[in-house]
């Protein structure tokens, strides 16, 4: 189960943090987040240890904690997408997939005339769309 | 690559991994010593570290080396065991307490810049006392039975030379029931190297007997293992050491106790003489022999392929039968303990070498055995000979993770080796600037013990802040979970110290829900503290929290008005983030020679009001340039670009303030911050001579009032202050108007304002720190202004000041309605004004009565009179109505009378109407810097449509000069009904009849919501050249018809009466359609009333009728000719007689001035030519007549 997506500006300032977790641990998750921005930073200035994802948006599994995994996914804006799962056996293809249809859902919300690049994106379509994506997350490939 | 000796690690292993000599001593020997305030064994132990001992080693190799730095580490018997977990955590946490505590002076401090922290170097950084932990830490472990390092190389017997018996002494001492278990349980040799000592107390007598002894001794234990020592040699106590050695090891004494205060040089010279000895002499060569001879052991039984087989082959048949996860089946004669002495003594002798030889060989076969915790040790030990030889890395690294992980897979007793093993390995890391890698092993150490683990994570987080680059993100995290963990276990101000140094990290980053966190929990453990000053200032951080939950939110501002409570104190904030002002919104509005009648009118723009006022306000440019000499011979140069008040009257400050939170909060006592400096009488003569130099001379006296009350200090205040007390509800945003009011002369500087939240936080807003973007209420200053000015005021004395109000004037009307409004204008001063000048904005929604209005009775005075009254009434409405109207020379207004002057409001058009209305009035009192000043109003009438009046003009068929007129009525109204009273021409020469009486078309008297009336007029025209241009030139002269429509039982209203007429100029003027303006339009006037309320008396009529002025209605047709045919309608003719004659009268009329060339043609049959005749009219009728011939 995916408990939280967010979205981090270039200068590492969140756009965009939701989790989707039933209790009370929304502190965490942003700790988590804001944690995982070393490790994104690490990929992107030593692109020899990712080696053939070079150039590529997906980073990867950016770090296991105890109950989490974190996925990272760098536009080419530098806007960060961060997914954290509790899902210990996620497919690399599946959260390939995500994010590809969250940068489109992303894309969208930052083309609306209304919104201020690098604020927050407060766009409910924007936040209906990632929990729909969020939901489906994973069922492709059970089906 | 650094040598690995002189890393941290190096230091360390070659501090901790040295030879251990047990002590074992008489009382009497201790006692002795105590005499210098030191054991036996603090006398001894700085000698028994050795920079320079220089001592050549030949170990399994023929090649002797040289030892040039060794240890021996000395404890008595009684601390060789493994040292109580329960005792050593209590230490530990007191450790950490002590280092809490001294860290007390830095919490006051301001937390570090995050480049600061980045930029200095590791030992700047890190705290001291973590080393000195985690040293305690590795110690919690040692002399563990799965290996030999700990393991006591020798034993030295102490015993007195005032010992009875002495040489019993020494044999007594080493009776086994007092040996620490370590030899008992056979987990190593009891057969050690024995080295024995008697101490001599040279204050009890000479050494003869000592040296007696020690003869005896020689002979009973051999000479070279027996060796005396004479303590105690100055007699009396006075030696003061320099660089006391003692110093290092006993760091807790008081500085008046000289430590070894009885040993002079001679012992010191002495104790130095035998731990040299002891170790070069006999441990270092008992060693070197223990290690041939276990290589040579080893050799034999396990080196060498036989060897190897023999064991595999064995190993396997053991394995089934042993299968003890403790490993406690090895004692000290089987091989795998033998090996692991020879590996670990070898260690202690630095061949490394050889070391690592025999722990790969014991590595393996502990492993077969699945002795995890053995393997785990001889893993470690290989990890670090590793490291020590600086060879391959990754070997060294897997082996300490392999120790760590095996120690943890052995359970509780494991997780403190596993502890141990990752310092070690952290140490490693470190030493080979991995610090990345390091802060993960620290991450691993943490096991279930909150305050380790809070230590650990504490310094995993420096060790992210070392590595390169930074890995600052990680570096707060790990500081906020030791500091939670040490929040756990009651360590505040440890807890506190990691939050502050995170506050580095998430300063000036937008991860708002992380800072709330991180302030609040500081904010609440100084709280606990009882540090509630620095408390609050983190507090106030979280207060304007609207990203949070609400609950959130309540709790973070309960606990703020908790903590503010306890302080007992008024905090002062400025800039208080609760609530937030909107700068933007600061608006001032003051009133100069400008005044405004509601705070509506001064918030419409100044070019309105300017343009309205433009030709009212007497030669603007000169009266201006003259008010500014004026101005600048009284007010400094300096101010001249201030503003201008005048004292006695507020100035207002609009100010937005918004609650960000989702909880309502209260705001009582909020003022503006004002100074107010007074100019004295002497200054001021002065600036009028010389206004040269006009710096100076401004203030003598400055009078700063901050006022809480709003009546107790106003009299000692140059000033008042309004206050106001509010409460917001959540994410509200309310408009608040403050006021000054300066009371004297002099120079007025609005500051800021302040307010006071929750009844217990004061907090402070200063404008000029922010850009003052002020909403421009005066537009006709420059624009340039600096903004500190736009909030400085230049205080005059006081002036009278014209308050207006209208009365009766409703907010709505319909469409139509006329009704008389009373302006009611008050003069507060006891000086008058004079030249009074009125100009509105829409004479067409608007117009000024006369005086004499006043009194009338309305609508009453608009019937029609009689005719003898009617000129009389003539006269008054030949008023033309003027751009500026000029109230008569003699009023004056000043002191408790106030003056009436009527008003006539008509609503022409519906839609939303904004009145604004100007008044201009003149000092009487010509001393003022201000020679006049302006009233403004400004209001806001809505019209809403109500009849639809449609006219229809066709010329009638069979008159001329007369016109059927269709008059349409609808009733657009949702409620209203209207009566219709009243249908006028205006103009003398039009005459308007109903064509039917009303009543047959209209029975009912009132034309209800949505209802529809037509109905027909006959309208003649009947007038004469003269009288229509007349009309034109002089449209004030309004005569007109008018053709009753409500039967014969009301008077009609007079449509030249003063306000109808005018009102008709106005409308004629707006309804003009073309330049030219028809001479045979005609304009029509629809009066209706007010339905006439049922009750018969008692209710006096509304006050108010409508009028509907239609204007221009053309009456022409399709051209200026129209034409006429009359003749009998029937004629009887006998056609046997003759032809029939008709005579058919033709009546052409050109209504137009031009003369008119007109041809009629006829087209009587098909076999007759049509005749034709010209005629040329000229603006008349001609009748031309024709004889129609019939066959």
């Amino acid at each position: 189960m995916i408990v939280c997506v967010a979205v981090v500006g270039h200068q590492n300032n969140p756009l965009y943090i939701q989790s989707f977790t039933e209790e009370d641990d929304a502190l965490k998750l942003h700790h988590i987040v804001h944690c995982s921005l070393d490790v994104v930073d690490e990929r992107v200035n030593n692109p020899k240890k990712s080696g053939p994802t070079l150039n590529e948006t997906f980073l990867g599994l950016l770090y296991p904690t105890e109950n989490y995994k974190v996925y990272g996914y760098l536009t080419n804006t530098k806007v960060k997408f961060i997914l954290v799962t509790t899902d210990l056996d996620v497919r690399d293809a599946d959260v390939r997939n995500f994010f590809r249809r969250f940068h489109a859902a992303y894309v969208d919300a930052v083309s609306n005339p209304f919104h201020i690049p690098g604020k927050k994106i407060t766009s409910k379509t924007f936040s209906e769309r990632v929990s729909a994506i969020v939901k489906s997350f994973g069922l492709s490939s059970a089906g | 690559m650094v040598d690995p000796a002189t890393t941290p690690l190096g230091k360390m292993l070659l501090d901790e991994i040295t030879p251990v000599v047990m002590v074992l001593r008489t009382p009497l020997v201790e006692e002795s010593c105590l005499k210098n305030g030191l054991s036996l064994l603090q006398i001894l132990t700085p000698f028994s570290n050795f920079n320079n001992i220089d001592v050549p080693v030949r170990t399994s190799s023929d090649q002797p080396y040289r030892l040039q730095k060794f240890k021996l580490r000395l404890f008595y018997e009684s601390d060789i065991r493994q040292p109580n977990l329960e005792v050593a955590k209590e230490r530990l946490k007191q450790v950490i307490t002590q280092a809490g505590e001294k860290d007390l002076s830095e919490l006051c401090s301001d937390p570090p810049q995050l480049s600061n922290v980045v930029s200095s170097t590791e030992s700047e950084n890190l705290p001291s006392w973590f080393q000195f932990f985690n040293k305690e830490l590795i110690h919690t472990v040692s002399f563990s039975d799965h290996e030999a390092f700990d393991h006591p190389v020798a034993c030295l017997l102490v015993v007195s030379s005032k010992d009875e018996q002495p040489i019993n002494r020494f044999i007594d001492l080493f009776n086994t029931n007092k040996l620490p278990s370590l030899l008992n349980d056979g987990s190593m040799d009891p057969k050690i190297l024995k080295h024995y000592l008697l101490v001599h107390d040279n204050q009890d007598g000479s050494s003869e007997k000592a040296a007696k002894i020690l003869t005896e001794m020689r002979s009973t234990f051999g000479p070279n293992e027996c060796r005396l020592l004479c303590i105690n040699s100055s007699q009396d106590g006075q030696i003061d050491h320099q660089d006391n050695p003692w110093d290092l090891y006993k760091p807790d004494t008081s500085p008046s106790q000289h430590l070894g205060c009885f040993l002079n040089i001679d012992d010191f010279n002495e104790i130095k003489d035998l731990m040299q000895e002891l170790s070069s002499k006999h441990i270092i060569p008992y060693m070197e022999q223990k290690i041939r001879v276990l290589n040579q052991q080893v050799s034999a039984t396990r080196k060498g392929f036989r060897n190897q087989l023999k064991n595999l082959w064995w190993r396997k048949g053991k394995d089934d039968t042993f299968d003890s996860p403790t490993g406690s089946m090895y004692t000290f004669s089987s091989i795998e303990s033998q090996i692991r002495i020879l590996g670990d003594y070898a260690f202690m002798l630095r061949d490394y070498e050889l070391a690592l030889s025999n722990y790969r060989l014991i590595s393996t076969d502990y492993k077969l055995d699945k002795a995890w915790k053995r393997y785990a040790g001889v893993q470690e030990m290989m990890g670090l000979t590793y490291f020590m030889l600086d060879q391959s890395r990754k070997e060294a690294e897997y082996c300490m993770e392999n120790a760590f992980s095996t120690y943890l897979k052995t359970g509780s007793s494991g997780q403190q080796n596993s502890t141990r093993c990752g310092l070690w390995w952290v140490e490693m890391l470190k030493a080979r600037d991995q610090c990345k890698e390091a802060a993960t092993v620290y991450f691993r150490i943490c096991g279930e013990e909150p305050l380790y683990s809070a230590v650990m994570l504490e310094q995993a987080s420096y060790c992210y802040l070392l590595s390169k680059p930074p890995m600052l993100h990680k570096y707060g995290f790990h500081l906020i979970l030791s500091g939670d963990r040490y929040k756990k276990c009651d360590q505040i101000k440890h807890a506190i110290r990691t939050y502050r140094s995170a506050t580095s990290v998430y300063r000036g980053t937008t991860w708002g829900h992380i800072k709330d966190h991180i302030h609040f929990h500081i904010g609440q453990w100084y709280a606990l503290l009882g540090m509630y000053d620095v408390a609050v200032a983190h507090m106030l951080e979280v207060l304007a929290c609207s990203n949070e939950s609400k609950t959130t939110q309540e709790v973070f501002l309960r606990d703020f008005l908790q903590i503010v409570q306890k302080t007992g104190k008024t905090f002062e904030v400025l800039k208080l983030q609760l609530p937030v002002i909107n700068i933007s919104s600061l608006k001032v509005i003051f009133e100069d020679h400008r005044t405004y009648a509601s705070p509506a009118a001064a918030s419409v723009k100044e070019s309105l009001w300017y343009s309205l006022e433009e030709d009212m306000t007497p030669s603007l440019s000169t009266t201006r340039s003259n008010w500014l000499e004026l101005q600048s011979k009284v007010i400094p140069k300096k101010y001249k670009e201030s503003n201008i008040c005048v004292a006695g009257e507020a100035v207002k400050v609009d100010i937005e303030f918004k609650n960000p939170l989702q909880i309502p909060i209260s705001i009582s006592s909020v003022t503006l911050i004002c100074e107010l400096s007074v100019k004295s009488d002497e200054i001021e003569s002065d600036s009028n001579s010389s206004t040269s130099e006009p710096r100076n001379d401004v203030e003598s006296q400055k009078l700063t009032a901050t006022k809480y009350t709003m009546d107790g200090s106003s009299d000692i205040s140059s000033f008042t202050l309004s206050e106001i007390d509010i409460s917001i509800g959540g994410g509200e945003t309310i408009m608040v108007q403050l006021m000054v009011t300066p009371k004297v002369e002099g120079i007025l500087n609005i500051v800021g304002v302040r307010w006071k939240l929750s009844g217990s936080v004061v907090g402070l807003y200063k404008f000029e720190s922010n850009l003052v973007k002020k909403k421009i209420a005066r537009g006709r200053r420059n624009a340039n202004y600096s903004s500190g000015n736009d909030l400085k005021f230049i205080v005059i004395k006081s002036l009278p000041k014209l308050e207006g109000i209208i009365h009766s004037l409703p907010e709505r009307a319909y469409t139509g309605h006329l009704r008389q409004l009373v302006l009611e204008l008050r003069n507060q001063s006891e000086f008058p004004v004079k030249n009074l000048k009125m100009k509105v904005s829409q004479p067409r929604f608007l117009s000024v009565g006369m005086h004499d209005e006043l009194d009338t009775k309305f609508p009453a005075c608009l019937e029609k009179k009689t005719n003898s009254e009617l000129s009389g009434a003539d006269g008054n409405c030949s008023r033309v109505p003027q751009a500026v109207f000029l109230f008569p020379e003699d009023i004056s207004i000043h002191g408790e009378t106030p003056l009436s002057w009527p008003l006539w409001l008509h609503a022409a058009v519906p839609g939303n109407i904004s009145l604004y209305i100007t008044i201009y009035y003149e000092m009487g009192d010509t001393s003022s810097i201000i020679k006049y000043r302006t009233l403004r109003m400004h209001y806001n009438l809505q019209v809403l449509p109500s009849l639809n009046v449609l006219f229809q003009i066709s010329p009638c068929p069979s008159r001329l000069k007369h016109f059927l007129v269709h008059l349409d009525v609808m009733n657009q109204t949702i409620s209203e009904s209207f009566q219709i009273h009243q249908l006028s021409t205006v103009g003398h020469q039009w005459e308007i009849s109903l064509l039917q009486p009303f009543d047959t078309i209209f029975p009912l008297q009132s034309l209800y919501a949505g209802q529809a009336l037509s109905c027909f007029f006959m309208l003649k025209n009947c007038g004469e050249e003269s009288i229509s241009s007349d009309i034109i030139s002089s449209p004030s002269r309004i005569l007109g018809n008018d053709a009753s429509l409500q039967g014969s039982s009301d008077t009609l209203f007079d449509i030249s009466g003063s306000p109808l007429a005018d009102f008709h100029h106005c409308e004629r003027l707006q309804q003009r359609v073309s330049s030219q303006d028809d001479p045979n339009a005609v304009d029509f006037i629809l009066i209706s009333r007010p339905p006439k309320s049922d009750t018969v008396s008692g209710i006096s009529d509304p006050q108010y009728i409508y009028s509907h002025h239609a204007c221009h209605c053309s009456t022409s047709g399709t051209g200026p000719i129209t034409w006429l045919i009359d003749g009998p309608r029937t004629m009887h003719h006998n056609f046997f007689a003759s032809f029939c004659e008709i005579d058919l009268r033709m009546t052409i009329y050109n209504s137009s001035d031009t003369a008119v060339f007109i041809r009629v043609n006829t087209y009587d049959s098909p076999n007759s030519n049509g005749q034709s005749s010209d005629v040329t009219t000229h603006s008349n009728c001609c009748s031309y007549r024709k004889s129609i011939r019939m066959a």
